[in-house]
């Protein structure tokens, strides 16, 4: 039978799907045979503060079940832990412990597109692909439209300095700063940076971004909040067309949620087998 | 919002029963990571993917078995033979937790809800 709390666990995580306070689960999906604990597809939810929902038979297994749930809350990364029934890490796979699946669960990121052009009409576009909330500002309200903007949660018209002020930046925001000249880039950049975002990048020349920054550090804003901001844009892949230069902004993003490293996966392929030495010789 | 829990939200409101799939621990070379997730229904249509190919095919099909009556249960996909086959060739092995949910059985439990 399925625990009571089954509905209110569901709804909690899909609150939290759309926009409200995240959510992080335990689940017991494997259990050592005749164990006393609790039974597969008990499941307890935590929450940064506050009450949870559910249980995983409130013994140290729950404590040992809730310390990591509370973690993957912060690191926002699902995984599974074994667990010993006293609540203490067993090895992968040990027949004597419990098997938990600690899955975090906060709403979609937010791309943040500070400018509505062609680069931004493409960042929309693919960062909408990939599950982001996406929002755009720009001045010009053809170029804040929902009807240019259709993928959009938020098209703002707006000046830059204002609407960047007022947008909610955090920790689940990444800002992409690419207006018509640098200009508004500036001025959407000095609204944008010590404010917490996951990520922010303006595009421009070295020339052109350098003299930005020099601008704002003389305004006073901390080097060190410049020093994070990814600019020149993007991962060099050579990109020229607008398309081409959001995926590489796009690549930017992923390569930092993901931590990859931003090398060409063939680096990383087994080497075929060598010719053979003559051969070798003979070409040389 | 997520299409998976849209379509397991909608599920529970009509009083369908589905199964869902979770991706919960993978080793090796794998499409999708741990908490990667999939809505299956009883006729085999589903929502979201954990990685698509053989492996996910081989997920749908314990899945149906699940939503007609089965316990939840952790299936095991090893990715890694048939290295020159067409299929399931990332090299990895992922377990994956496939869980039934009963609307009404939920509701007839739901003292605490």
């Amino acid at each position: 039978m399925m625990p009571d709390s089954t509905i209110a666990i569901t709804q909690a995580v899909l609150r939290a799907l759309e926009g409200g306070e995240a959510v992080a689960t335990a689940t017991v999906i494997a259990r050592p045979e005749g164990a006393a604990g609790p039974d597969v597809s008990a499941r307890l939810l935590v929450r940064a503060e506050g009450e949870g929902l559910g249980s995983l038979g409130g013994g140290p297994l729950e404590d040992g079940a809730r310390a990591a749930a509370l973690e993957a809350l912060r690191d926002r990364i699902s995984h599974t832990v074994w667990l010993h029934p006293d609540g203490t890490p067993a090895q992968r796979a040990d027949p004597s412990a419990y098997q938990v699946l600690i899955e975090a669960i906060a709403a979609p990121e937010t791309l943040l597109i500070v400018g509505g052009g062609h680069i931004g009409l493409s960042l929309a576009t693919i960062g909408e692909h990939l599950g982001f909330s996406v929002a755009v500002i720009d001045e010009r309200p053809e170029y804040a439209s929902p009807e240019r903007f259709p993928m959009a949660d938020q098209a703002i018209c707006g000046e830059f300095d204002e609407e960047v002020r007022r947008f909610p930046i955090g920790a689940d925001t990444y800002v992409v700063i690419v207006t018509r000249g640098h200009r508004q880039d500036e001025t959407a950049l000095r609204e944008a940076v010590g404010r917490g975002a996951r990520y922010v990048g303006m595009i421009g020349s070295r020339r052109r971004v350098g003299a930005v920054l020099r601008h704002l550090v003389a305004d006073g804003v901390p080097p060190y909040e410049l020093e994070r901001v990814h600019t020149p844009i993007g991962l060099d892949i050579g990109a020229e067309t607008p398309a081409e230069i959001a995926v590489s902004i796009i690549a930017e993003i992923i390569q930092l949620q993901r931590g990859g490293s931003g090398r060409p996966m063939r680096e990383r392929r087994a080497k075929l087998p060598t010719a053979d030495a003559d051969a070798v010789a003979d070409a040389e | 919002m997520n299409d998976v829990y849209e379509a397991l939200a909608r599920a529970i409101r009509t009083g369908e029963r589905v199964a869902v799939a979770t991706v919960a621990h993978t080793r090796g070379s794998t499409p999708r990571r741990a908490g990667a997730k999939m809505l299956i229904r009883a006729d085999g249509s589903f929502c979201g993917t954990i990685g698509g190919g053989c492996g996910e095919a081989e997920v749908r099909i314990e899945a149906m078995a699940i939503v007609q009556g089965g316990a939840a249960r952790v299936v095991t996909v090893d990715l890694t033979n048939e290295i020159d086959g067409p299929d399931k060739i990332c090299g990895g092995v992922m377990e994956v937790y496939i869980e039934p949910v009963d609307p009404f059985l939920r509701v007839d439990n739901a003292g605490t809800a």
